[in-house]
């Protein structure tokens, strides 16, 4: 019938309109920064002292802040996803409290917490650590934006691996921590590092937490997004270079974490969308 | 003809989409706003609002401001703390050639408790002192260089410099928050804050010459507006304002001869 027809072609136009009008949305500004940049540009640019000294602190306080996040964050995911207490919903909803907090919120709350003159300033100062305008506050901003991420990520790992593998691991004989480190932590491996790219991706892209409890020094403070920013109205070329190199470092990351995904073939390990639950039964 | 809900469903999303479109591809300019957008430093921010509270404003690190404007910014005035950047904006065309609308001081200013016993110039050369600073391009961070160089402490303080921030009012925050030991800003900005900072002056060796340029930008889409602001700001009305905020006139008077 005509009607029908003209329906489902407007149906499918809009269909495909929609899919197209996204696609391109979303790549047009990555494709944007290339076409800005030459590669001869970019690797020019590898060789300024801004980018290089912006790169070296990103780096480097986001991997010391990975490792923290992992180191605390493991134990506090498995104990949320493994047991109901009262208040479990409380502390579900305080560690993902960071995600929605506006990226300068949570630096002004980290200054009154551990500024010189916050809540723990004092005590701080008496053990002869001053956080503000240090590395480590880049650090420690970088964490506490970050760990929701992983965190939420590992309580759904956790949550999704099949209790009866646990349970028999414990009834052979095993020790809980036996039973955590051989057979909770591997099936849930997929969704620990899903969780773990998130957080760091999104570690290297703080920027409000940061500036504001870390400040901006080159070579101290001064991330990559700083820098682009501190940047932007000095020397378009270093910004559009460091946006490049964080864009392809992104794409490998992306690509890496893929890989490593679907090479174990382990059924409990193959997941379908790398961000979402790891698949098992 | 029964009216089926997937074909309701289409026509909106097509409603939708038209109208999305339409209403990104529109240009800007298409109709005089009746409120124009003035882009200022942010050390104007208390001051301007009270001399003409009509426009949008956007207050920030001048350079960042200008840098907008260079890609397209939707600004109409351009109020600079120095005259280079809306000069280096008329050279490209961008702007109207600037006008000195008022001067500014540069002052030292430390947290109400002065931990560090910051009382001149010099103690911010002393080891372990933490200065705060603004960034380069920023004017007020500009300013501080050159306040530096005349005092021959440039090395000395720059070394105890912890962190170059994007405007004026961030380096006064960090201050009066007492994060840092001391920070330098305008007089005008540790006015705002009064009651939570220790102004030292600079030896008059040391001052710079501060002086803010006004410009009407040339793709504005209400110019009569835009200079009509302008007008206001240097008017008698409009400089009383900013000498009652602790700004300069905007000619330095000549002294009388003795």
């Amino acid at each position: 019938m005509p009607k029908r027809s003209v329906r489902r072609t407007l149906l499918g136009v809009a269909y495909v309109g929609a899919v197209v009008v996204t696609m391109v949305f979303l790549l047009l500004p990555i494709v944007a920064i290339f076409a800005h940049t030459s590669p001869a540009e970019l690797v020019e640019q590898l060789g300024n002292p801004v980018v290089r000294d912006a790169f070296l602190v990103s780096l480097e306080t986001s991997l010391i802040a990975q490792v923290l996040i992992l180191v605390f964050g493991t134990p506090t995911a498995f104990l949320l996803a493994s047991r109901r207490f009262p208040g479990h919903a409380l502390a579900i909803t305080l560690v993902e409290l960071p995600l929605v907090l506006p990226p300068a919120v949570a630096g002004i709350g980290l200054l009154a917490a551990f500024g010189r003159v916050g809540l723990l300033g004092s005590s701080l100062d008496f053990m002869g650590i001053t956080l503000p305008f240090t590395q480590s506050a880049v650090t420690v901003a970088v964490a506490y934006v970050a760990s929701p991420l992983y965190i939420r990520q590992a309580i759904a790992a956790f949550g999704a691996t099949n209790p009866d593998l646990a349970a028999a691991s414990r009834t052979l004989g095993a020790s809980p921590i036996r039973t955590f480190f051989r057979v909770i932590l591997p099936l849930a491996r997929a969704g620990l590092i899903a969780g773990l790219a998130l957080s760091f991706a999104r570690g290297l892209g703080e920027f409000g937490a940061t500036i504001m409890f870390a400040g901006s020094l080159q070579g101290v403070t001064q991330t990559v997004p700083l820098a682009i920013y501190a940047q932007f109205d000095q020397d378009f070329d270093a910004t559009l270079a460091m946006s490049a190199v964080l864009v392809l470092f992104s794409v490998v990351l992306l690509a890496a974490l893929h890989a490593g995904l679907t090479w174990p073939r382990s059924e409990s390990t193959r997941s379908q969308s790398l961000f979402g639950l790891s698949g098992s039964t | 003809m029964p009216f089926h809900r997937s074909s309701l469903l289409v026509a909106s999303v097509a409603l939708a989409i038209c109208v999305a479109v339409v209403g990104l591809a529109l240009p800007a300019e298409a109709t005089p706003q009746a409120r124009i957008t003035v882009y200022a430093a942010a050390s104007l921010t208390d001051v301007l609002p009270k001399i003409d509270g009509t426009p949008r404003y956007s207050f920030g690190g001048s350079n960042t401001l200008a840098a907008q404007i260079e890609h397209g910014a939707p600004a109409d005035v351009f109020a600079s703390a120095n005259t280079t950047l809306p000069s280096r904006l008329h050279a490209k065309g961008l702007c109207s050639k600037p006008v000195v609308f008022t001067r500014n001081t540069l002052v030292i200013v430390a947290p109400r408790a002065n931990p560090a016993r910051i009382r001149s110039m010099r103690d911010l050369a002393r080891p372990g002192t933490k200065v705060v600073i603004a960034g380069p391009g920023v004017p007020v961070g500009d300013y501080t260089l050159e306040a530096l160089k005349h005092a021959k402490l440039s090395q000395a303080v720059l070394s105890n410099v912890v962190s170059r921030e994007t405007d004026v009012r961030e380096v006064l925050a960090k201050v009066a928050l007492g994060e840092a030991d001391a920070g330098l800003v305008y007089s005008t900005d540790a006015k705002t804050v009064s009651g939570r900072v220790t102004v030292i002056g600079l030896p008059a060796r040391a001052q710079p010459t501060v002086r803010y340029g006004i410009c009407v930008v040339e793709a504005s889409g209400d110019e009569p507006e835009a200079r009509a602001f302008v007008a206001r700001v240097l008017s008698k009305a409009g400089q009383g304002k900013l000498m009652a905020a602790g700004f300069l006139p905007r000619v330095k008077p000549t002294p009388a001869k003795k």
